[in-house]
């Protein structure tokens, strides 16, 4: 089955800095794919080039099997939604639709128009004088009336209040249901990927950390409390992401792929997936900052 | 594409529609007036073609050099108001984000959107010009001096060259400044630069000049010239070739030996009565040297500095082609966090546009709240 998006060491940077490096990953087809990280991660860099709207430094990168913007065919197959859903101020609800029909072959007219009667968006008003949450629905709206089999959204709901989050959210899971159409959504805020997304790609300083089903995550990461020197113990196999250690106590987030940790004399608990985001964010955040604990973190590998 | 140029064109060209309705009734309205005060001053009984000019530069100078100026000053309006934001308003407001990811490859978009408005800017110069042309042909067919610096560039078909070139240089500009005040001021700037460095370092050059001597005679001295003579020798101000473009500023007599002419030689003819020393003069059997480019090489240069500018906005659409793809759209939405990787550069994050704040929330992936120290031992 061919892959969603498929990177092989793709690399972007502007000017000296760079925003992705070296990413290799494989999003599936057909999923709801979270695409975490802290602001400057890289991700909406990712999201770009994958829509053909950002050339890559160097690296490949598929979308669908092709090349993200190659032509006309390629960009009907993929909807992007950017940041900040970008609409014309100027123009009418009505008129973005016309907008859509002109500028897509595939355009869904019919979808369109029911969503925006669904919604209760008023045809005539000027996008500018719709709210933010209207304004992305609008803009979520023209990207899934153009057909596409990926959506690929950036930051959709990071300007809007909890309700229309939740309002956003919920059509987006409509439209999954729908139309059967993959998804690959960025967001920095994890609660928001929670709810909807079955895969999770991690990305932070322009590097994947981790990328998987989130079940499968879920069940390979654990919480390990113990005594001291219970780091010292695991099994190989076993990788710390997060180490903390009190005089006494140490407590480890480790992901364990292969259920190596079976076979140690720690508790092992699940952990939820915001430790696990977060312990694998710390890790990569390196020495910055760091906890000042009184004892140096010697499980930091 | 068509539609939607057309609806984000609309504003700006309804606003251009109506400043340039207003040029036009002036228009005319002057050519209207041109026309009863041409039918009153020529060929009327007992009225002489200095009479004719006379009237006619006392009434309507002013008004001919304004709309003259008015021809040049249109295309580069159109330019900063109509190509200057084509571009850089959708930067700015990112909807580039939005228009891109729709199937319509960038190229084809620019491609429509410039053209429509290249092809209205000319279109709107061209009817201007044209109207004009037809105002002043009464004041340019008794005045002459359709090379002179506000004539020349404001009649032919240099104006609809002129308009071609300033919406591609806004487009441009507009492309690589990414804001649109600044793409406008810059086209503004660079078009009337041009408009100052074209006719005094271009235009004269577009051929060898003919540099020619003649016997003077009582019609050597132009309109509005005159003869002087003095200690350094004697000169005629303003030398008179009709229809031509004169290069020199005025021209030294000679006298038959091809030597400069000093004011004793020509103190016998000075009277004080100008036609009767003019025609004195005339018969002492002196010349004159001027270089200028003849009547017949008008049209010539009119196409050749139509080309030019067609092929300049060639080369500007070409060059915002190029750009085009290369446009990192980022208006900076995944911008590097501060104290990055690299932390060996406070200057870093330059390359991000200036007046961007950096926003960074930075809160949710905070170390985790640190575990109590152990306060006792």
């Amino acid at each position: 089955m061919t892959a969603a998006i498929r990177t092989e060491r793709l690399t972007k940077r502007y000017g000296r800095h760079p925003a992705l490096t070296d990413v290799t990953v494989t999003v599936p087809t057909g999923r709801v794919v979270g695409l975490v990280g802290p602001n400057g991660a890289g991700k909406s860099t990712l999201l770009g080039i994958a829509a053909g709207l950002i050339t890559p430094t160097s690296g490949e990168i598929e979308v669908l099997g092709g090349r993200p913007g190659q032509d006309t065919a390629q960009l009907a197959r993929v909807g992007f939604v950017a940041q900040d859903t970008p609409v014309y101020g100027g123009l009418t609800v009505a008129e973005h639709l016309r907008l859509g029909a002109g500028l897509n072959p595939g355009w869904d007219a019919e979808l369109a128009r029911q969503r925006i009667a669904r919604l209760g968006l008023d045809p005539a008003r000027r996008a500018a004088k719709l709210s933010g949450g209207q304004r992305a629905q609008l803009a979520l709206t023209l990207a899934a009336a153009k057909r596409p089999e990926l959506l690929l959204l950036d930051e959709p709901v990071a300007a809007l209040d909890p309700l229309a989050r939740r309002d956003f959210l919920r059509g987006l899971m409509e439209f999954v249901a729908e139309l059967g159409v993959g998804v690959v959504l960025s967001s920095h805020v994890l609660a928001d990927l929670e709810r909807v997304c079955d895969h999770l790609v991690l990305l932070a300083e322009s590097r994947v950390l981790l990328a998987g089903d989130t079940e499968e995550l879920l069940a390979t990461h654990y919480r390990v409390v113990g005594p001291r020197g219970c780091a010292d113990a695991l099994p190989a196999g076993v990788d710390v992401v997060q180490a903390e250690h009190t005089a006494r106590q140490s407590t480890l987030v480790v992901h364990d792929p292969g259920g190596a940790l079976l076979r140690s004399p720690c508790d092992a608990e699940p952990v939820g997936l915001e430790d696990m985001v977060l312990a694998h964010l710390t890790r990569a955040a390196g020495a910055a900052p760091a906890p000042t604990t009184e004892e140096p973190l010697e499980a930091r590998r | 594409m068509i539609w939607l140029t057309w609806r984000l064109f609309r504003g700006p060209a309804l606003a251009g529609t109506a400043a340039l309705a207003a040029l036009a009734a002036y228009l005319v309205v002057l050519g209207l007036r041109l026309r009863d005060t041409h039918a009153e001053v020529v060929g009327c009984a007992g009225c002489t073609a200095d009479d004719a000019r006379g009237a006619m530069e006392n009434g309507y100078f002013v008004a001919v050099q304004l709309s003259g100026f008015a021809l040049v000053v249109v295309p580069a309006l159109l330019g900063a108001f109509w190509g200057a934001p084509l571009v850089a308003r959708e930067l700015e407001a990112g909807t580039h984000r939005l228009v891109w990811a729709q199937s319509v490859t960038r190229g084809r978009w620019l491609a429509v959107r410039l053209g429509v408005v290249v092809l209205a800017g000319v279109l709107a110069t061209g009817l201007v010009g044209l109207l004009l042309g037809w105002a002043v042909a009464p004041y340019d067919e008794v005045m002459g001096g359709r090379f002179e610096t506000v004539v020349f560039p404001s009649r032919g078909v240099v104006p609809l060259g002129y308009a071609a070139f300033a919406v591609a240089l806004g487009a441009t500009l507009g492309l690589l400044a990414r804001r649109t005040l600044p793409a406008m001021a810059l086209t503004l700037a660079v078009f009337l630069g041009l408009q100052f460095l074209v006719p005094t370092l271009v235009r004269p050059h577009l051929r060898p000049p003919v540099t020619e001597t003649f016997a003077f005679g009582a019609f050597s001295v132009g309109p509005g010239g005159g003869f002087s003579a003095g200690p350094r020798g004697a000169r005629v101000e303003a030398v008179s070739l009709p229809g031509a473009w004169v290069l020199s500023d005025g021209a030294a007599l000679h006298n038959a030996a091809g030597e400069p002419v000093t004011s004793s030689e020509v103190d016998v003819c000075m009277t004080g009565e100008f036609r009767r020393d003019m025609e004195c003069i005339g018969g002492l059997n002196l010349s004159y040297t001027v270089s200028y480019h003849p009547a017949a090489r008008y049209w010539p240069f009119q196409w050749i500095e139509f080309g030019g500018y067609l092929l300049l906005a060639a080369l500007l659409t070409a060059l915002s082609f190029v750009r085009l793809r290369r446009v990192a759209w980022t208006t900076l939405l995944d911008a590097e966090p501060p104290g990055s990787s690299t932390g060996d550069d406070p200057g870093g994050s330059r390359w991000l546009d200036q007046d961007q704040p950096m926003v960074l929330q930075f809160s949710w992936m905070l170390p985790r709240p640190q575990p109590k120290p152990s306060t006792h031992r």
